[in-house]
């Protein structure tokens, strides 16, 4: 109550200066507010917010990644919010069978938060549409393509159908177990395992620069952000806790990952759900920063001329969760003769490759066109060498590419490109 | 079926579409069925634009009206079909951009056939020796603004809707950006057009700088709110990023000074980009933190592009100020408007206390400018309920000025909230047209404004419903806005 009124200062002297049944009525609306519209019920959700949201213009439109693919109303971030809120009140029952779009509509966004950039009341929708998550799993109503999800998570503790840590042998990555004294811990994510020649850059480059580190692929499991995502946080926190044990064991006092999901998940997220590991989290390239910068690194090739114009794209998580643009561009502006170009739309105004959130489940079609509106700005940069540094973003974009770019395109991580020159 | 639980307010007189899945059939014909819908969740999603009265609406879970279809076209050649098949299957069709239009236009009131315009979202080419760039009429206008920036150009039209509205929505409804003294209003920007007309024929006009080659037929298009053509494609002037930004305050004891002001350095062909009077009121709202401008009259003045220009508008505009009682009061005023100028968040709090606001711009002639702001907030402060009525100035033209007046209020016991917002808006209409302004600046007339424009525009409003009625003999396109009143809320008006 005491920041509503506030925030409402300057309107002392109007109620002041209102007549005496004017006043009543405004007192009782104001005594009513909650009441009348965010009810006291058995849930979850942030309904004030959810209001906030529903009845804004719209002002972050132009940026929602899902909007912006779909060209429909339905997918803007308000019309969420409002059918968010139509769910929580039961205006919109979320029991009934014949509703299940509507459900859907909660899990169609791709995480990227591009409307907290804009948005006045500083939230993003995902973080809303969360909290109308737990209430639909507290009613049964978890959709199914979430449910496989966690199926696979119980099962092989990766959101794969086996666990995907296991082929690490045929894929050639080289085990390192931790013999508890390590320096650092490259947490390997479960995506980044479909790129085997990322990983084993990121090994090389580490070696090279003499860091006592592991990989303990054997004993790793998902860091559970999908979990998180779908908000079945028990899950969640099982998989938290084995990650925590493992983290603990290497002795490690910095985990470094090539995913900026898992560091958000491992540091923000954990410590949300109560789970505390003292460890420092940063994303690899900025411990690679680091290390050149220190002379640990050496450039000692020219770079091969097909890779000497690039642009970048900034993943969403690394660049506006993490806060972290620099250390891709810092690491990529030592490198001998190379050019690069920014997209229009950089650094923290970044656009979201379609596969960070949940749309990719709920709705794939709208997650590909994403990642076909994302290519087409990189395209733009007339570079065909695109820098990355998440596995998910060349995961997605890697769908954005059409059968006539497949051969001139080429998305990579930084550390392949560091591969390339030191 | 789940939208039985809200109540629909638009509900008599809709379109009775006798076979249905005939029609969604053919429109799937012409667009592929993955660009038509009657689902539920899109039809809700398409129910109202973003007229304040439709918030309080949406949060007491009332639907203002429904359209039977959505249809997401991708040419124009599959707009012209579409009107076809409405003009054979007497179908309303309704034009739908951003949905930021504040009078009601895109609400499909007859129900019928949403046909988004999102899709038309392309940049097509920037000619830098023409100054101009052609786009796609459904492009979102920061995303234009963006790209035209990233490029070393600014549009210069920069409504406080920017972010939320499109070209097609702008030429729709004659719109007015922040910026307008420097750069102009939409029709001044506009410089081609293509457009489907409502019986489908495709036409297009010329990008040229200009012509005297009969009557003007594009500007009857400008302002037509989707009644008379739908805009697919716009050449629009653009210029080189300004080099430099002024950004200069004044404080003025009485609100008549601010004008002077404002009026004398037009006067002398000094044209700020922005210019912004705010009375006592919103003074104090916006700039309670400014102590000098305490209860006082807040202008902030930004003037912008190459240097030795800007630093001449700034000189005679800080003069003129100077010799008009104005008190400096710095960047800092014009900083915080830059900062807070997109951050709506009003409308979110005001409906959750029950609370009846809206916005009405006007425009006015110089010499009665003062007056008419006086006689308004007087009028409207003597009826019962109203909480505030307060005005910033937010257009300038040498010979004139629009007002944006803002109102909130509670409704007494015995009025609908209906009942109440008319009650407002006749009072603040009567005023303005007693007084020989005009009822819409920049907004323009769509479903709630239609019911004045017999008074608006006297005899020649035949000469409009003539045009209208030669271009749509079946009245399909965005019917019940402009030319007929069909303003309510749910029989009780
Ligand atoms: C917070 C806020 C601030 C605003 N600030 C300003 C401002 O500074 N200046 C200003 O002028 N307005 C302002 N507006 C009003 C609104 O943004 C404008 O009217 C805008 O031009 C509407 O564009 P839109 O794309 O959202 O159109 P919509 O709301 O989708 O449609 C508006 C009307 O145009 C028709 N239409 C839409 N697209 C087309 C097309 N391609 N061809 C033909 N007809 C079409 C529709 O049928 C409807 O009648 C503001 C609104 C809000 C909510
Ligand atoms: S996220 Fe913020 S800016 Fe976007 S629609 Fe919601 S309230 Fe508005
Ligand atoms: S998180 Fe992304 S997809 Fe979801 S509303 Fe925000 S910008 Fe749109």
């Amino acid at each position: 109550m005491s920041d509503i009124l506030d925030k409402y200062k300057w309107m002392g002297p109007i109620i002041q200066k209102m007549d005496r049944d004017i006043k009543r009525i405004f007192m009782k609306n104001f005594r009513m507010r909650d009441k009348n519209f965010f009810p006291e019920g058995d849930y979850k959700a942030d309904v004030k917010n959810l209001v906030n949201c529903m009845l804004c213009p719209n002002m972050c439109r132009f940026d929602c990644g899902t909007l912006q693919a779909a060209n429909s109303e339905t997918m803007s971030p308000a019309y969420k919010a409002r059918i968010g809120y139509y769910l929580t009140i039961g205006k919109i029952d979320p029991l009934d069978p014949s509703n299940k779009e509507f459900i859907d509509l909660m899990y169609k966004c791709s995480n990227e938060e591009s409307c907290k950039v804009w948005c006045p009341f500083e939230f993003s929708v995902v973080s809303l549409l969360e909290t109308v998550r737990d209430d639909l799993n507290d009613k049964g109503v978890m959709p199914d393509y979430c449910k496989e999800q966690i199926k696979k998570l119980k099962k092989t503790n990766t959101i794969e159908d086996h666990n995907i840590y296991e082929t690490y042998k045929e894929k050639g990555i080289e085990n390192i177990e931790t013999d508890g004294k390590d320096d650092v811990y490259y947490y390997i994510g479960c995506e980044s395992m479909k790129f085997p020649e990322v990983v084993k850059a990121n090994i090389e480059i580490l070696k090279k620069a003499g860091v006592k580190f592991s990989t303990n692929l054997e004993k790793k499991v998902c860091c559970g952000g999908p979990a998180f995502n779908i908000r079945d946080l028990k899950i969640a926190k099982e998989l938290a806790n084995k990650n925590k044990e493992l983290i603990e064991n290497t002795g490690a006092k910095v985990v470094v990952s090539d995913c900026p999901g898992c560091i958000e998940t491992l540091s923000t997220r954990y410590q949300k759900a109560g789970i505390e590991i003292d460890v420092k989290f940063i994303h690899i390239v900025q411990y690679i920063k680091d290390l050149i910068d220190n002379g640990k690194i050496n450039f000692e090739r020219e770079i091969p001329s097909e890779y000497k114009k690039v642009a970048i794209h900034d993943p969403c998580l690394l660049a506006r969760n993490l806060n972290d643009t620099e250390s891709i561009r810092a690491i990529l502006n030592k490198v001998p003769g190379i050019e690069i170009i920014e997209p229009i739309y950089n650094k923290q105004y970044t656009h979201c490759c379609g596969w960070s959130g949940t749309v990719h489940w709920a709705e794939k079609n709208i997650a590909i066109k994403e990642a076909t509106n994302r290519i087409n700005e990189l395209k733009e940069t007339g570079a065909s060498v695109f820098i990355s540094a998440c596995p998910e973003c060349e995961l997605g974009l890697a769908y954005g590419i059409s059968e006539n770019d497949k051969e001139k395109i080429k998305i990579i991580d930084v550390s392949e490109l560091l591969m390339k020159v030191i | 079926m789940n939208l039985e639980n809200f109540e629909l307010i638009y509900k008599e007189n809709r379109v009775k579409i006798k076979d249905k899945a005939k029609i969604k059939s053919k429109l799937g014909e012409i667009v592929g069925n993955e660009n038509v819908s009657d689902k539920e969740i899109d039809i809700l999603a398409y129910n109202k634009d973003t007229t304040l009265i439709t918030l309080n609406w949406t949060l007491e879970g009332k639907i203002a009206a429904l359209p039977d279809f959505i249809v997401w076209p991708e040419t124009p050649e599959q707009i012209s079909s579409i009107l076809r098949l409405a003009n054979e299957e007497k179908i309303p069709v309704i034009p739908f951009s951003e949905g930021s239009g504040v009078v009601g236009g895109a609400i499909p009131i007859y129900g019928g056939i949403i046909l988004d315009m999102k899709k038309f979202n392309k940049i097509l080419e920037i000619n830098d020796k023409d100054l101009t760039v052609t786009c796609e009429a459904g492009i979102n206008g920061m995303n234009l603004e963006r790209y035209l920036n990233a490029k070393g150009y600014t549009g210069g039209h920069i409504p406080q809707s920017l972010y939320t509205s499109s070209v097609g929505g702008w030429i729709a409804h004659r719109a007015a950006g922040q910026f307008s003294s420097k750069y102009g209003k939409i029709e001044d920007i506009v410089m081609g057009m293509e457009l489907v007309l409502p019986q489908g024929d495709i036409i297009k006009f010329k990008t040229i700088a200009r012509a005297s080659t009969g009557p003007q037929l594009d500007k009857l298009f400008i302002g037509n709110e989707g009644t008379l053509g739908i805009v697919t494609k716009a050449t629009l002037k653009i210029w080189p990023y300004p080099e430099k930004r002024a950004l200069i305050s004044y404080a003025f004891p009485t609100f008549e000074d601010s004008l002077e002001a404002t009026r004398q350095i037009l006067r002398q062909q000094i044209y700020p980009a922005v210019i912004r009077i705010y009375d006592a009121d919103e003074t104090n709202r916006h700039f309670g933190h400014i102590e000098k401008a305490k209860d006082k009259v807040m202008v902030v003045f930004v003037c912008e592009g190459i240097e030795r220009l800007v630093d001449l508008e700034e000189t005679i505009t800080r003069e003129t100020c100077e010799k008009n009682n104005g008190i400096y009061c710095g960047e800092a005023p014009v900083e915080h408007w830059f900062e807070t100028r997109f951050k709506v968040t009003e409308t979110s709090s005001t409906p959750t206390f029950k609370i009846v606001a809206d916005t009405i711009e006007i425009g006015f002639l110089w010499d009665k400018a003062a007056d008419m702001y006086h006689s308004v907030i007087e009028a409207t402060k003597k009826i019962q309920g109203v909480m505030m009525m307060t005005a910033h100035v937010s257009h300038f033209y040498p010979n004139g000025v629009g007002f944006y007046f803002t109102f909130a209020g509670i409704p007494p016991k015995e009025k609908t909230d209906f009942e109440f917002y008319q009650e407002v808006w006749n009072c603040v209409v009567k005023t303005v047209l007693d007084m020989g302004g005009t009822i819409s600046h920049h907004h323009g007339i769509g479903l709630n404004r239609a019911q004045w424009m017999p008074v608006e525009w006297g005899k020649s409003f035949d000469t409009l419903k003539s045009i209208k009625k030669l271009l749509d003999p079946n009245n399909i396109l965005n019917p019940g806005k402009v030319y007929e009143s069909a303003w309510k809320e749910g029989g009780r008006n």
